[in-house]
Protein backbone atom coordinates (compact mmCIF):
# COMPACT_ATOMS: atom_id res chain seq x y z
CA UNK A 1 0.00 0.00 0.00
CA UNK A 2 1.54 3.38 -0.94
CA UNK A 3 1.96 5.77 1.98
CA UNK A 4 -0.55 8.19 0.51
CA UNK A 5 -4.01 9.17 1.70
CA UNK A 6 -5.20 9.53 -1.87
CA UNK A 7 -4.30 6.01 -2.95
CA UNK A 8 -7.19 3.70 -3.74
CA UNK A 9 -5.89 0.99 -1.38
CA UNK A 10 -5.57 3.46 1.46
CA UNK A 11 -9.18 4.59 1.01
CA UNK A 12 -10.33 0.94 1.15
CA UNK A 13 -8.18 0.43 4.26
CA UNK A 14 -9.68 3.53 5.89
CA UNK A 15 -13.28 2.57 5.02
CA UNK A 16 -12.76 -0.84 6.60
CA UNK A 17 -11.21 0.66 9.75
CA UNK A 18 -14.06 3.16 10.08
CA UNK A 19 -16.69 0.44 9.75
CA UNK A 20 -15.10 -1.85 12.32
CA UNK A 21 -14.37 1.09 14.67
CA UNK A 22 -18.08 1.69 15.23
CA UNK A 23 -19.08 -1.99 15.33
CA UNK A 24 -16.78 -3.13 18.15
CA UNK A 25 -17.33 -2.40 21.87
CA UNK A 26 -16.44 1.24 22.58
CA UNK A 27 -13.93 0.32 25.26
CA UNK A 28 -11.79 -1.47 22.68
CA UNK A 29 -11.85 1.30 20.06
CA UNK A 30 -8.46 2.69 21.03
CA UNK A 31 -6.88 -0.76 20.98
CA UNK A 32 -8.27 -1.23 17.50
CA UNK A 33 -6.87 2.15 16.38
CA UNK A 34 -3.46 1.10 17.70
CA UNK A 35 -3.75 -2.16 15.78
CA UNK A 36 -4.77 -0.24 12.63
CA UNK A 37 -1.90 2.21 13.09
CA UNK A 38 0.63 -0.60 13.41
CA UNK A 39 -0.87 -2.32 10.34
CA UNK A 40 -0.68 0.94 8.38
CA UNK A 41 2.98 1.40 9.31
CA UNK A 42 3.84 -2.18 8.44
CA UNK A 43 2.00 -2.04 5.11
CA UNK A 44 3.29 1.28 3.84
CA UNK A 45 7.02 1.14 4.27
CA UNK A 46 9.86 -1.02 5.44
CA UNK A 47 8.00 -3.01 8.11
CA UNK A 48 10.96 -3.39 10.40
CA UNK A 49 11.18 0.39 10.81
CA UNK A 50 8.12 0.26 13.05
CA UNK A 51 10.63 -0.51 15.76
CA UNK A 52 11.66 3.15 15.77
CA UNK A 53 8.30 4.71 16.73
CA UNK A 54 7.70 1.74 19.04
CA UNK A 55 11.04 2.37 20.74
CA UNK A 56 10.29 6.11 20.99
CA UNK A 57 6.98 5.29 22.73
CA UNK A 58 8.78 2.89 25.05
CA UNK A 59 11.36 5.55 25.96
CA UNK A 60 8.55 8.01 26.73
CA UNK A 61 6.69 5.40 28.78
CA UNK A 62 9.81 4.39 30.74
CA UNK A 63 11.14 7.86 31.50
CA UNK A 64 7.68 9.18 32.43
CA UNK A 65 7.14 6.26 34.83
CA UNK A 66 10.46 7.04 36.40
CA UNK A 67 9.54 10.72 36.74
CA UNK A 68 6.10 9.96 38.13
CA UNK A 69 7.54 7.65 40.76
CA UNK A 70 9.83 10.21 42.37
CA UNK A 71 9.70 13.67 43.90
CA UNK A 72 13.47 13.98 43.72
CA UNK A 73 14.20 16.86 41.33
CA UNK A 74 17.58 15.43 40.34
CA UNK A 75 16.09 12.08 39.35
CA UNK A 76 13.30 13.76 37.41
CA UNK A 77 15.83 15.87 35.58
CA UNK A 78 17.91 12.78 34.82
CA UNK A 79 14.85 11.00 33.40
CA UNK A 80 14.06 14.00 31.20
CA UNK A 81 17.69 14.18 30.10
CA UNK A 82 17.65 10.54 29.10
CA UNK A 83 14.47 10.94 27.10
CA UNK A 84 15.87 14.00 25.32
CA UNK A 85 19.15 12.27 24.60
CA UNK A 86 17.57 9.13 23.18
CA UNK A 87 14.71 10.74 21.23
CA UNK A 88 16.62 13.71 19.85
CA UNK A 89 19.68 11.48 19.43
CA UNK A 90 17.81 9.09 17.14
CA UNK A 91 16.38 11.99 15.12
CA UNK A 92 19.76 13.68 14.74
CA UNK A 93 21.57 10.43 13.92
CA UNK A 94 19.05 9.40 11.27
CA UNK A 95 18.36 12.74 9.69
CA UNK A 96 21.31 15.03 10.27
CA UNK A 97 24.55 13.08 10.39
CA UNK A 98 24.84 13.24 6.61
CA UNK A 99 24.08 16.96 6.70
CA UNK A 100 27.06 17.46 9.01
CA UNK A 101 29.27 15.27 6.83
CA UNK A 102 28.23 17.06 3.62
CA UNK A 103 28.85 20.45 5.21
CA UNK A 104 32.33 19.37 6.38
CA UNK A 105 33.11 18.05 2.88
CA UNK A 106 31.88 21.25 1.26
CA UNK A 107 33.98 23.42 3.57
CA UNK A 108 37.00 21.17 2.95
CA UNK A 109 36.61 21.40 -0.82
CA UNK A 110 36.37 25.21 -0.54
CA UNK A 111 39.68 25.07 1.31
CA UNK A 112 41.19 23.14 -1.58
CA UNK A 113 40.90 19.51 -0.45
CA UNK A 114 40.41 17.00 -3.28
CA UNK A 115 37.59 14.49 -2.94
CA UNK A 116 35.54 13.83 0.23
CA UNK A 117 37.16 13.63 3.63
CA UNK A 118 34.19 11.85 5.18
CA UNK A 119 31.76 9.40 3.65
CA UNK A 120 28.03 9.70 4.29
CA UNK A 121 25.84 6.96 5.78
CA UNK A 122 23.02 5.20 4.04
CA UNK A 123 20.20 4.98 6.60
CA UNK A 124 16.63 3.92 6.15
CA UNK A 125 14.73 6.73 7.85
CA UNK A 126 11.42 5.69 9.47
CA UNK A 127 8.29 7.40 8.13
CA UNK A 128 7.15 10.42 10.07
CA UNK A 129 10.13 10.50 12.45
CA UNK A 130 10.14 14.31 12.73
CA UNK A 131 6.43 14.30 13.58
CA UNK A 132 6.18 11.46 16.08
CA UNK A 133 9.44 12.45 17.80
CA UNK A 134 8.11 15.95 18.46
CA UNK A 135 4.68 14.75 19.64
CA UNK A 136 6.28 12.28 22.05
CA UNK A 137 9.00 14.66 23.21
CA UNK A 138 6.41 17.32 24.01
CA UNK A 139 4.53 14.82 26.17
CA UNK A 140 7.62 13.88 28.21
CA UNK A 141 8.57 17.54 28.74
CA UNK A 142 5.01 18.41 29.78
CA UNK A 143 5.00 15.63 32.36
CA UNK A 144 8.34 16.90 33.66
CA UNK A 145 6.87 20.41 33.89
CA UNK A 146 3.84 19.05 35.73
CA UNK A 147 1.24 20.07 33.15
CA UNK A 148 0.51 16.68 31.55
CA UNK A 149 -0.84 13.65 33.39
CA UNK A 150 1.59 10.71 33.24
CA UNK A 151 0.10 7.84 31.23
CA UNK A 152 0.68 4.49 32.90
CA UNK A 153 -0.24 2.33 29.91
CA UNK A 154 2.49 1.78 27.31
CA UNK A 155 0.02 0.88 24.56
CA UNK A 156 -1.85 4.15 25.02
CA UNK A 157 1.37 6.12 24.54
CA UNK A 158 2.12 3.97 21.50
CA UNK A 159 -1.25 4.94 19.99
CA UNK A 160 -0.64 8.62 20.74
CA UNK A 161 2.76 8.41 19.03
CA UNK A 162 1.74 6.22 16.08
CA UNK A 163 -1.88 7.23 15.34
CA UNK A 164 -1.94 6.47 11.62
CA UNK A 165 -3.59 9.55 10.11
CA UNK A 166 -1.16 11.91 11.86
CA UNK A 167 2.11 9.99 11.74
CA UNK A 168 3.00 10.80 8.12
CA UNK A 169 2.67 14.55 8.02
CA UNK A 170 1.30 15.74 11.37
CA UNK A 171 -0.17 17.76 12.90
CA UNK A 172 2.30 17.55 15.78
CA UNK A 173 0.11 16.60 18.74
CA UNK A 174 0.12 17.84 22.31
CA UNK A 175 -0.69 15.12 24.79
CA UNK A 176 -2.01 17.49 27.44
CA UNK A 177 -4.65 18.72 25.01
CA UNK A 178 -5.12 15.99 22.40
CA UNK A 179 -3.97 12.82 24.17
CA UNK A 180 -6.74 11.58 26.45
CA UNK A 181 -9.53 11.71 23.82
CA UNK A 182 -7.95 8.76 21.99
CA UNK A 183 -8.84 6.42 24.86
CA UNK A 184 -12.39 7.62 25.48
CA UNK A 185 -15.37 5.73 24.01
CA UNK A 186 -16.77 7.30 20.83
CA UNK A 187 -20.37 6.69 19.75
CA UNK A 188 -21.33 6.98 16.09
CA UNK A 189 -22.38 10.58 15.49
CA UNK A 190 -23.86 11.09 12.04
CA UNK A 191 -23.09 14.81 11.97
CA UNK A 192 -19.46 14.39 13.02
CA UNK A 193 -18.89 11.58 10.51
CA UNK A 194 -20.43 13.50 7.60
CA UNK A 195 -18.56 16.68 8.58
CA UNK A 196 -15.35 14.67 8.66
CA UNK A 197 -16.02 13.10 5.27
CA UNK A 198 -16.87 16.49 3.78
CA UNK A 199 -13.59 17.89 5.06
CA UNK A 200 -11.75 14.96 3.49
CA UNK A 201 -13.44 15.68 0.15
CA UNK A 202 -12.23 19.28 0.37
CA UNK A 203 -8.73 17.95 1.08
CA UNK A 204 -8.90 15.73 -2.01
CA UNK A 205 -9.98 18.74 -4.05
CA UNK A 206 -6.94 20.70 -2.87
CA UNK A 207 -4.45 17.90 -3.45
CA UNK A 208 -5.77 16.10 -6.53
CA UNK A 209 -7.21 18.99 -8.51
CA UNK A 210 -4.93 21.91 -7.61
CA UNK A 211 -1.68 20.60 -6.15
CA UNK A 212 -1.17 17.93 -8.80
CA UNK A 213 -1.66 20.47 -11.60
CA UNK A 214 0.72 22.96 -10.03
CA UNK A 215 3.21 20.12 -9.64
CA UNK A 216 3.48 19.76 -13.45
CA UNK A 217 4.43 23.40 -13.98
CA UNK A 218 6.81 23.44 -11.03
CA UNK A 219 8.65 20.30 -12.16
CA UNK A 220 9.04 21.56 -15.73
CA UNK A 221 10.75 24.74 -14.64
CA UNK A 222 12.60 23.62 -11.50
CA UNK A 223 14.03 20.47 -13.05
CA UNK A 224 15.50 22.43 -15.96
CA UNK A 225 15.64 26.07 -14.90
CA UNK A 226 18.35 26.98 -17.42
CA UNK A 227 15.81 26.42 -20.20
CA UNK A 228 13.07 28.40 -18.43
CA UNK A 229 14.55 31.71 -17.28
CA UNK A 230 13.08 34.98 -15.97
CA UNK A 231 9.30 35.17 -15.88
CA UNK A 232 8.97 31.37 -16.02
CA UNK A 233 10.76 31.15 -12.68
CA UNK A 234 8.34 33.64 -11.10
CA UNK A 235 5.33 31.75 -12.44
CA UNK A 236 6.71 28.36 -11.36
CA UNK A 237 7.51 29.69 -7.90
CA UNK A 238 4.01 31.09 -7.38
CA UNK A 239 2.68 27.74 -8.61
CA UNK A 240 4.94 26.04 -6.06
CA UNK A 241 3.55 28.22 -3.28
CA UNK A 242 0.05 27.02 -4.19
CA UNK A 243 1.24 23.45 -4.71
CA UNK A 244 2.86 23.29 -1.28
CA UNK A 245 -0.07 24.99 0.42
CA UNK A 246 -2.78 22.88 -1.21
CA UNK A 247 -0.73 19.72 -0.77
CA UNK A 248 0.10 20.25 2.90
CA UNK A 249 -3.13 21.92 4.02
CA UNK A 250 -5.10 19.46 1.85
CA UNK A 251 -3.46 16.53 3.58
CA UNK A 252 -4.30 18.20 6.90
CA UNK A 253 -7.95 18.46 5.82
CA UNK A 254 -7.84 14.72 5.13
CA UNK A 255 -6.11 13.94 8.46
CA UNK A 256 -8.38 16.17 10.53
CA UNK A 257 -11.49 15.08 8.64
CA UNK A 258 -10.59 11.42 9.03
CA UNK A 259 -9.98 11.96 12.74
CA UNK A 260 -13.34 13.70 13.04
CA UNK A 261 -15.00 10.59 11.64
CA UNK A 262 -13.37 8.68 14.53
CA UNK A 263 -14.70 11.30 16.96
CA UNK A 264 -11.23 12.80 17.49
CA UNK A 265 -10.38 16.48 17.35
CA UNK A 266 -6.83 17.25 16.23
CA UNK A 267 -5.22 20.71 16.30
CA UNK A 268 -5.53 22.87 13.18
CA UNK A 269 -2.32 23.36 11.21
CA UNK A 270 -3.35 26.13 8.80
CA UNK A 271 -5.37 29.29 8.95
CA UNK A 272 -5.32 30.74 5.40
CA UNK A 273 -1.63 31.72 5.73
CA UNK A 274 -1.40 33.57 2.42
CA UNK A 275 -3.72 36.24 3.84
CA UNK A 276 -1.06 37.19 6.42
CA UNK A 277 0.02 40.82 6.57
CA UNK A 278 3.54 40.16 7.84
CA UNK A 279 6.00 37.29 8.27
CA UNK A 280 5.37 36.79 12.00
CA UNK A 281 1.66 36.48 11.33
CA UNK A 282 2.38 34.10 8.46
CA UNK A 283 4.15 31.73 10.85
CA UNK A 284 1.21 31.86 13.25
CA UNK A 285 -1.00 30.66 10.37
CA UNK A 286 1.27 28.24 8.47
CA UNK A 287 2.17 24.87 10.03
CA UNK A 288 0.74 26.11 13.32
CA UNK A 289 1.50 22.96 15.33
CA UNK A 290 5.21 23.24 14.49
CA UNK A 291 5.23 26.92 15.46
CA UNK A 292 3.52 26.22 18.79
CA UNK A 293 5.91 23.33 19.49
CA UNK A 294 8.97 25.43 18.72
CA UNK A 295 7.68 28.27 20.89
CA UNK A 296 6.97 26.09 23.90
CA UNK A 297 9.89 23.68 23.77
CA UNK A 298 12.71 25.67 22.13
CA UNK A 299 12.11 29.41 22.25
CA UNK A 300 10.71 29.88 25.78
CA UNK A 301 13.11 27.48 27.51
CA UNK A 302 16.01 29.12 25.66
CA UNK A 303 15.02 32.62 26.77
CA UNK A 304 14.57 31.35 30.34
CA UNK A 305 18.08 29.88 30.60
CA UNK A 306 20.41 31.67 32.98
CA UNK A 307 22.81 32.46 30.14
CA UNK A 308 20.10 34.26 28.17
CA UNK A 309 18.69 36.05 31.22
CA UNK A 310 22.17 37.33 32.10
CA UNK A 311 22.84 38.30 28.51
CA UNK A 312 19.54 40.21 28.49
CA UNK A 313 20.52 42.10 31.65
CA UNK A 314 23.93 43.02 30.25
CA UNK A 315 22.57 44.11 26.89
CA UNK A 316 19.90 46.23 28.58
CA UNK A 317 22.57 47.92 30.68
CA UNK A 318 24.67 48.63 27.62
CA UNK A 319 22.06 49.48 25.00
CA UNK A 320 19.13 50.66 27.04
CA UNK A 321 15.91 48.85 27.92
CA UNK A 322 14.27 48.64 24.52
CA UNK A 323 17.28 47.93 22.34
CA UNK A 324 18.73 45.46 24.86
CA UNK A 325 15.48 43.51 24.98
CA UNK A 326 15.35 43.48 21.18
CA UNK A 327 18.91 42.19 20.78
CA UNK A 328 18.33 39.29 23.20
CA UNK A 329 15.18 38.27 21.36
CA UNK A 330 16.88 38.50 17.97
CA UNK A 331 19.61 36.17 19.15
CA UNK A 332 17.14 33.64 20.57
CA UNK A 333 15.14 33.93 17.35
CA UNK A 334 18.25 33.15 15.31
CA UNK A 335 18.57 29.81 17.14
CA UNK A 336 14.82 29.23 16.82
CA UNK A 337 14.76 29.85 13.06
CA UNK A 338 17.82 27.71 12.50
CA UNK A 339 15.96 24.90 14.30
CA UNK A 340 12.77 25.47 12.29
CA UNK A 341 14.79 25.38 9.06
CA UNK A 342 16.77 22.28 9.88
CA UNK A 343 13.66 20.47 11.11
CA UNK A 344 12.58 20.39 7.45
CA UNK A 345 15.67 18.48 6.47
CA UNK A 346 19.43 18.30 6.71
CA UNK A 347 20.24 20.68 3.88
CA UNK A 348 21.22 24.35 3.79
CA UNK A 349 18.41 25.06 1.32
CA UNK A 350 15.92 24.27 4.12
CA UNK A 351 17.94 26.09 6.77
CA UNK A 352 17.88 29.20 4.57
CA UNK A 353 14.50 28.86 2.81
CA UNK A 354 12.31 28.14 5.82
CA UNK A 355 14.64 29.31 8.55
CA UNK A 356 17.27 32.01 8.41
CA UNK A 357 15.66 33.98 5.59
CA UNK A 358 12.50 34.35 7.69
CA UNK A 359 14.59 35.38 10.67
CA UNK A 360 16.14 38.07 8.48
CA UNK A 361 12.69 39.26 7.37
CA UNK A 362 11.40 39.54 10.93
CA UNK A 363 14.51 41.22 12.34
CA UNK A 364 14.85 43.71 9.49
CA UNK A 365 11.11 44.40 9.68
CA UNK A 366 11.42 45.26 13.39
CA UNK A 367 14.53 47.38 12.93
CA UNK A 368 13.05 49.30 10.01
CA UNK A 369 9.62 49.77 11.61
CA UNK A 370 10.34 53.36 12.80
CA UNK A 371 11.64 54.24 9.31
CA UNK A 372 8.51 52.85 7.62
CA UNK A 373 6.37 54.78 10.09
CA UNK A 374 8.13 58.04 9.21
CA UNK A 375 7.82 57.33 5.49
CA UNK A 376 4.09 56.76 5.81
CA UNK A 377 3.68 59.97 7.82
CA UNK A 378 5.62 61.92 5.18
CA UNK A 379 3.54 60.45 2.36
CA UNK A 380 0.40 60.89 4.51
CA UNK A 381 -0.63 57.24 4.12
CA UNK A 382 -3.24 56.05 6.58
CA UNK A 383 -1.70 52.99 8.36
CA UNK A 384 -5.19 51.52 8.73
CA UNK A 385 -6.08 51.82 5.05
CA UNK A 386 -7.53 48.72 3.38
CA UNK A 387 -5.28 49.23 0.35
CA UNK A 388 -2.25 49.22 2.57
CA UNK A 389 -3.41 45.88 3.99
CA UNK A 390 -3.71 44.48 0.46
CA UNK A 391 -0.18 45.71 -0.23
CA UNK A 392 1.03 44.07 3.01
CA UNK A 393 -0.56 40.74 2.07
CA UNK A 394 1.03 40.80 -1.39
CA UNK A 395 4.41 41.83 0.03
CA UNK A 396 4.33 38.99 2.58
CA UNK A 397 3.38 36.51 -0.15
CA UNK A 398 6.28 37.75 -2.27
CA UNK A 399 8.78 37.39 0.58
CA UNK A 400 7.54 33.90 1.40
CA UNK A 401 7.96 32.95 -2.27
CA UNK A 402 11.66 33.87 -2.19
CA UNK A 403 11.98 31.31 0.62
CA UNK A 404 10.10 28.75 -1.48
CA UNK A 405 12.71 29.07 -4.25
CA UNK A 406 15.30 27.72 -1.81
CA UNK A 407 12.86 25.18 -0.41
CA UNK A 408 12.04 23.67 -3.81
CA UNK A 409 15.30 24.08 -5.76
CA UNK A 410 17.61 21.07 -5.87
CA UNK A 411 20.30 22.93 -3.92
CA UNK A 412 21.17 26.32 -2.45
CA UNK A 413 23.36 27.07 -5.47
CA UNK A 414 20.51 26.27 -7.88
CA UNK A 415 18.18 28.50 -5.87
CA UNK A 416 20.65 31.36 -6.14
CA UNK A 417 21.03 30.90 -9.92
CA UNK A 418 17.26 30.84 -10.28
CA UNK A 419 16.81 34.06 -8.31
CA UNK A 420 19.48 35.78 -10.39
CA UNK A 421 17.80 34.60 -13.59
CA UNK A 422 14.38 35.69 -12.30
CA UNK A 423 15.66 39.23 -11.78
CA UNK A 424 17.92 39.54 -14.82
CA UNK A 425 15.87 38.03 -17.63
CA UNK A 426 12.84 40.00 -18.79
CA UNK A 427 10.72 37.69 -20.95
CA UNK A 428 7.17 38.35 -19.81
CA UNK A 429 6.16 39.03 -23.42
CA UNK A 430 7.21 35.54 -24.45
CA UNK A 431 5.50 33.97 -21.43
CA UNK A 432 2.21 35.82 -21.93
CA UNK A 433 2.42 35.30 -25.70
CA UNK A 434 1.79 31.59 -25.19
CA UNK A 435 4.94 30.32 -23.49
CA UNK A 436 2.97 29.77 -20.32
CA UNK A 437 1.05 26.91 -21.95
CA UNK A 438 4.25 24.99 -22.66
CA UNK A 439 4.95 24.32 -18.99
CA UNK A 440 2.79 21.21 -18.67
CA UNK A 441 -0.72 22.68 -18.60
CA UNK A 442 -2.37 23.46 -21.95
CA UNK A 443 -5.09 26.10 -22.32
CA UNK A 444 -7.95 23.93 -20.98
CA UNK A 445 -5.85 22.55 -18.12
CA UNK A 446 -4.76 26.07 -17.22
CA UNK A 447 -8.38 27.23 -17.17
CA UNK A 448 -9.28 24.35 -14.83
CA UNK A 449 -6.34 25.27 -12.59
CA UNK A 450 -7.33 28.94 -12.44
CA UNK A 451 -11.03 28.18 -11.83
CA UNK A 452 -10.05 25.79 -9.03
CA UNK A 453 -7.74 28.36 -7.47
CA UNK A 454 -10.56 30.91 -7.62
CA UNK A 455 -12.83 28.39 -5.85
CA UNK A 456 -10.16 27.93 -3.18
CA UNK A 457 -9.82 31.70 -2.84
CA UNK A 458 -13.58 32.22 -2.41
CA UNK A 459 -13.88 29.44 0.17
CA UNK A 460 -10.83 30.83 2.00
CA UNK A 461 -12.48 34.26 2.11
CA UNK A 462 -15.69 32.72 3.43
CA UNK A 463 -13.68 30.83 6.08
CA UNK A 464 -12.62 34.18 7.56
CA UNK A 465 -16.21 34.48 8.80
CA UNK A 466 -16.51 31.00 10.30
CA UNK A 467 -17.08 27.40 9.26
CA UNK A 468 -18.19 26.98 5.65
CA UNK A 469 -19.43 23.43 6.34
CA UNK A 470 -21.77 24.74 9.04
CA UNK A 471 -23.17 27.34 6.68
CA UNK A 472 -23.77 24.73 3.98
CA UNK A 473 -25.46 22.56 6.61
CA UNK A 474 -28.14 25.22 7.09
CA UNK A 475 -29.07 25.24 3.41
CA UNK A 476 -32.01 23.19 2.10
CA UNK A 477 -31.27 19.53 1.54
CA UNK A 478 -31.16 19.72 -2.28
CA UNK A 479 -28.65 22.59 -2.19
CA UNK A 480 -26.42 20.63 0.20
CA UNK A 481 -26.47 17.50 -1.88
CA UNK A 482 -25.99 19.42 -5.12
CA UNK A 483 -22.96 21.24 -3.67
CA UNK A 484 -21.18 18.20 -2.22
CA UNK A 485 -21.91 15.95 -5.18
CA UNK A 486 -20.80 18.64 -7.62
CA UNK A 487 -17.51 18.92 -5.72
CA UNK A 488 -17.11 15.17 -5.62
CA UNK A 489 -17.71 14.81 -9.37
CA UNK A 490 -15.45 17.77 -10.03
CA UNK A 491 -12.65 15.90 -8.21
CA UNK A 492 -13.39 12.57 -9.88
CA UNK A 493 -13.49 14.14 -13.34
CA UNK A 494 -10.72 16.68 -13.00
CA UNK A 495 -8.45 15.24 -10.33
CA UNK A 496 -4.98 14.31 -11.50
CA UNK A 497 -4.10 10.81 -10.52
CA UNK A 498 -0.69 9.23 -10.77
CA UNK A 499 0.06 5.89 -12.49
CA UNK A 500 -1.56 3.73 -9.82
CA UNK A 501 -4.44 6.09 -9.08
CA UNK A 502 -2.49 7.82 -6.37
CA UNK A 503 -1.28 11.36 -6.08
CA UNK A 504 2.36 12.32 -5.87
CA UNK A 505 3.71 11.90 -2.37
CA UNK A 506 2.62 14.39 0.20
CA UNK A 507 5.50 16.81 0.27
CA UNK A 508 5.64 17.06 4.04
CA UNK A 509 5.91 13.31 4.35
CA UNK A 510 9.58 13.72 3.48
CA UNK A 511 10.15 15.36 6.84
CA UNK B 1 -0.37 40.83 50.09
CA UNK B 2 -4.05 41.11 49.15
CA UNK B 3 -5.33 40.16 45.71
CA UNK B 4 -6.20 43.80 45.04
CA UNK B 5 -2.64 44.79 45.80
CA UNK B 6 -1.32 42.02 43.51
CA UNK B 7 -3.49 43.32 40.68
CA UNK B 8 -2.41 46.89 41.36
CA UNK B 9 1.25 45.90 41.07
CA UNK B 10 0.56 43.72 38.02
CA UNK B 11 -1.07 46.68 36.36
CA UNK B 12 2.06 48.74 36.81
CA UNK B 13 4.24 45.95 35.42
CA UNK B 14 1.97 45.50 32.38
CA UNK B 15 1.95 49.25 31.67
CA UNK B 16 5.72 49.33 31.93
CA UNK B 17 6.36 46.24 29.73
CA UNK B 18 3.89 47.17 27.00
CA UNK B 19 4.60 50.87 27.27
CA UNK B 20 0.91 51.69 27.43
CA UNK B 21 -0.57 53.72 30.29
CA UNK B 22 -4.15 52.88 29.30
CA UNK B 23 -3.82 49.18 30.25
CA UNK B 24 -6.06 48.01 33.11
CA UNK B 25 -5.77 44.27 33.74
CA UNK B 26 -8.59 42.19 35.14
CA UNK B 27 -9.07 38.55 36.17
CA UNK B 28 -10.16 37.57 32.67
CA UNK B 29 -7.60 39.58 30.70
CA UNK B 30 -5.75 37.43 28.14
CA UNK B 31 -3.12 37.97 25.45
CA UNK B 32 -5.96 38.66 22.99
CA UNK B 33 -6.95 41.78 24.92
CA UNK B 34 -3.55 43.49 24.76
CA UNK B 35 -2.28 44.27 21.31
CA UNK B 36 1.45 43.80 21.90
CA UNK B 37 1.14 40.69 24.09
CA UNK B 38 2.57 38.15 21.64
CA UNK B 39 4.79 35.15 22.27
CA UNK B 40 7.91 37.33 22.34
CA UNK B 41 6.56 39.81 24.86
CA UNK B 42 5.12 37.00 26.96
CA UNK B 43 8.58 35.97 28.13
CA UNK B 44 9.58 39.57 28.81
CA UNK B 45 6.39 40.05 30.78
CA UNK B 46 7.03 36.89 32.80
CA UNK B 47 10.56 38.05 33.64
CA UNK B 48 9.29 41.48 34.70
CA UNK B 49 6.57 40.00 36.93
CA UNK B 50 9.09 37.62 38.52
CA UNK B 51 11.44 40.45 39.27
CA UNK B 52 8.72 42.67 40.72
CA UNK B 53 7.31 40.03 43.08
CA UNK B 54 10.59 38.18 43.73
CA UNK B 55 9.10 34.88 42.59
CA UNK B 56 9.83 32.27 39.91
CA UNK B 57 7.31 30.74 37.51
CA UNK B 58 7.92 27.17 36.42
CA UNK B 59 8.13 26.40 32.68
CA UNK B 60 4.80 24.58 32.96
CA UNK B 61 3.15 27.68 34.42
CA UNK B 62 4.71 29.90 31.75
CA UNK B 63 3.12 27.95 28.91
CA UNK B 64 -0.16 26.97 30.53
CA UNK B 65 -1.46 30.07 32.35
CA UNK B 66 -4.66 31.13 30.64
CA UNK B 67 -5.28 34.66 31.91
CA UNK B 68 -4.12 37.31 34.36
CA UNK B 69 -6.30 35.77 37.07
CA UNK B 70 -4.30 32.54 36.89
CA UNK B 71 -1.10 34.55 36.97
CA UNK B 72 -2.30 36.25 40.15
CA UNK B 73 -3.21 32.85 41.69
CA UNK B 74 0.34 31.61 41.14
CA UNK B 75 1.83 34.82 42.51
CA UNK B 76 -0.41 34.67 45.64
CA UNK B 77 0.48 31.02 46.29
CA UNK B 78 4.21 31.70 45.99
CA UNK B 79 4.13 34.80 48.19
CA UNK B 80 2.26 32.88 50.90
CA UNK B 81 4.99 30.21 50.90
Amino acid sequence: MPASFTSFYFLCFYALILLIYYLIPKKTQWVFLLFASAAFYLLTGEGILILYPAAASLIAYGTVRWMAGTEDVKKRRLALGMALLLLVGALVALKYVNFGINTINAVASLCGTQGKILNGFDFLVPLGISFYTFSILGYVIDVYNGIARPQGNFFKIALYGMYFPAILSGPILRYREDGEQFFEPHSFDYRQVTFGLQRMVWGFFKTLVISERMNLVVNTVYDNYAAWPGAYIWIATVCYAFQLYTNFSGSMDIVLGMSQTFGLRLPENFETPFFSKNISEYWRRWHISLGVWMKEYVFYPLLRTKAFMDLGKNLRKKWGKKRGKQLTTFLAMLILWFTVGIWHGGDWKFVIGSGLLHWFYIVSGELLAPFYKKCMERLSIDPKSKWLDVFRVLRTFFLVNIGFVFFRAASTTDAWHMLVSAVRVWNWGELLGGGIFALGLDVIESVIAVVSLVMLFIVSLLQQKGSVRERIEKKPVWVRFALWYALLFYIILLGHYGPDYSAAEFIYQGF
Amino acid sequence: MTREKVFETLNEVFRDVFDDESIAVEEETTADDIEDWDSLEHINLIAAVEQEFGIKFSMGQVVSMKNVGEMADIIMSQIED
